[in-house]
């Protein structure tokens, strides 16, 4: 593997690995990098050529540039600095709590099976739905948004987790019974390995939503961060430093995801779906 | 089923919050002389609150024994539940919601006036606004015509039907759209809506693009209307009534303080809103008298009567402390 494969998004773990990675890799960056200035290039003109009025899209190089100054101010990094603490918290809180969860019910069929109407009752509830319910118990504190973060997250880990946990060969199991292999080794050397794809794509997908979540919670029910920025920047008109700080969840967004891959390759490197090599 | 998971995970959520809230926020009563209270406040981030962070700056609260932290809630969803749930000590909202809310049975206690009508038609710090070159001139005009308000059933389609009815014309076929305050200059701009219903900043952002106000619906109910007030949950007044009478003094000296400083009013609005300073120095400021209009309210709870806002008669003895 080359280094540019660690650093780009790449593609999905199970996709077959293309031929001439490096060229292809290279070319790709540059259409990337072409894209995003196309994209500038039309968001700049939609507003100069009186499309949209200014007033409400200022051009792409206002936008950028009310960004550019807003970063060096430190309330800036505070709200961004908030938002990833909502963020990485609620993550944390939700990967642990389906880890432990997830591994302890997929060990115990009869409780897993007592518990599944359950978990698909509350599962597809919207975290949003339960802003009421956060407002109410914590106001504005960023334990409104945990809440919502680790609500989405949680089934989302959850669920990979139990399908990780119900995925490992039969086979090898009994040949881990049979070289007696007890119940923790079993674990930690048959179901952990199986499940560990299973639970970095729910780690990859939480990501995203918490994300999402953390800056719902605090755009809706005001707790600190980028959202309340944005929203109060709106009750102000301020209309760049609204699309700045839209930008910059963007930007977020990209780095959290490319983070997560790089993690995601790293825990996973012994694993087919990332040494590259086609699954028999 | 789903509903009724819910319901029983919002009752035990309350009972929780009710067993921990009592613990946990209690103020150190004012012990030692120089111990300051910590309360905090839910506000939205307005030019209506301007004293409130005014009087934070002035060291107003501290006077008065208070350390006074002001959370901002963008549309102030947070701030009644915030208040009844003990997350915070006080509030701010139009007066309109806490009639309802009062109705509602949340029992809500106002502390002071928070913002109140300039009294001068055309130029008040909310009012209806038309676009540049619009055919309608006066309220009489909005009969038949798509009207802009940010919240239904509140304050603002209550009083802009008032000001229709006093021009003389018949608000049953306005169509009323809700809108955030923020998306109201465009839609008036493409003509989405024929009038918006808007308050600062966003009245004067509508000015400098050429639109004009043809109606300030809050003169028309009264010209001392109290459009909102500072508010607290009568538990948390019963608990330290000597508390609230010190915080309801420093709020009170801090309206007047607004009230006597319009400058230093424009000045604060830049620390904790992003209004443009084109707008902060144009924009019309409420007055800031410290004691609620109390004929103003009840003007405009007979309004809300009248609309089917409540069904009884309002209670303004409990309301208003």
């Amino acid at each position: 593997m080359t280094k540019t494969d660690t650093t780009d998004a790449g593609p999905p773990p199970g996709a077959p690995a293309p031929r001439g990675r490096t060229r292809s890799g290279l070319g790709r960056a540059l259409l990337g990098a072409a894209g995003i200035a196309a994209f500038l290039t039309l968001w700049e003109a939609v507003p100069r050529l009186g499309l949209v009025s200014d007033r409400y899209l200022p051009p792409a190089t206002e936008v950028l540039g009310v960004l550019a100054q807003r970063a060096t101010t430190p309330g800036f990094w505070a709200a961004v600095g908030d938002t990833l603490h909502g963020w990485a918290l609620g993550l944390a809180i939700a990967f642990a709590a389906a880890v432990v969860l997830g591994f302890t019910l997929g060990a115990l069929p009869r409780v897993r099976a007592f518990t599944t109407s359950t978990v698909d009752f509350l599962r597809p509830i919207p975290s949003v739905a339960l802003i009421p319910l956060a407002v109410l118990l914590y106001g504005t504190d960023i334990r409104s948004t945990l809440l919502l973060v680790v609500y989405a997250c949680f089934w989302l880990i959850y669920i990979q987790v139990l399908y990780g946990v119900a995925d490992v060969d039969p086979v090898a199991e009994q040949t881990a019974r049979s070289y007696g292999l007890g119940r923790l080794a079993r674990i930690r050397y048959v179901v952990w390995p199986t499940t560990l794809p299973y639970l970095m794509t729910g780690l990859r997908l939480a990501a995203a939503v918490a994300l999402i979540l953390s800056i719902t919670a605090q755009l809706i029910i005001g707790t600190p961060g980028i959202g309340q920025e944005i929203a109060i920047a709106q009750s102000s008109n301020a209309v760049a430093y609204v699309y700045a700080l839209i930008v910059a969840t963007g930007i977020l967004g990209v780095l959290i995801n490319m983070g997560v891959r790089v993690l995601e390759r790293r825990v996973l490197r012994w694993h087919t779906s990332v040494r590259g090599e086609a699954t028999a | 089923m789903r509903h009724r998971l819910l319901a029983l995970a919002a009752g035990t959520a309350l009972l929780a919050t009710t067993a921990c809230g009592g613990g946990s926020q209690d103020p150190p009563s004012s012990e030692g002389g120089d111990e300051l209270t910590q309360l905090t406040a839910g506000v939205i981030p307005i030019v209506d609150v301007a004293p409130v962070y005014l009087g934070v700056q002035e060291g107003i609260f501290e006077e008065h024994g208070i350390d006074l932290a002001l959370e901002t809630s963008a549309g102030g969803a947070a701030i009644v539940p915030g208040v009844v749930s003990g997350e915070f000590d006080l509030g701010f909202s139009n007066v309109v919601s806490l009639i309802v809310a009062r109705e509602q049975g949340l029992p809500l206690a106002t502390l002071t006036n928070g913002a109140t009508s300039t009294g001068e038609q055309g130029a008040d710090f909310g009012g209806v606004f038309v676009a540049e070159g619009s055919d309608i001139e006066s309220a009489a005009d909005l009969e038949g015509t798509t009207v802009a308000i940010n919240t239904l059933s509140n304050i603002g389609d209550t009083t802009v039907r008032n000001s229709v009815r006093v021009a003389g014309g018949d608000p049953a076929d306005i169509d009323f759209i809700e809108l955030p305050f923020p998306d109201m200059p465009a839609a008036l701009e493409t003509g989405q809506v024929d009038a918006v219903w808007a308050v600062e900043p966003f009245g004067t952002v509508i000015r400098q693009a050429g639109g004009q106000q043809i109606t300030s619906n809050f003169v028309d109910t009264d010209p001392d209307l109290s459009v909102a007030a500072y508010f607290t949950s009568e538990q948390r007044l019963a608990e330290d009534p000597e508390l609230f009478d010190s915080l309801t003094a420093a709020l009170q000296e801090s309206l007047t303080y607004a009230e006597d400083n319009p400058d230093a009013v424009r000045e604060v609005l830049t620390t904790y809103t992003e209004i443009d300073q084109s707008v902060v120095d144009e924009l019309v400021l409420p007055r800031f008298p410290a004691e609620i209009d109390r004929d103003s309210v009840q003007a405009l709870a007979d309004l809300m009567l009248e609309d089917g806002l409540i069904d009884a008669e309002a209670d303004l003895d409990t309301l208003i402390r």
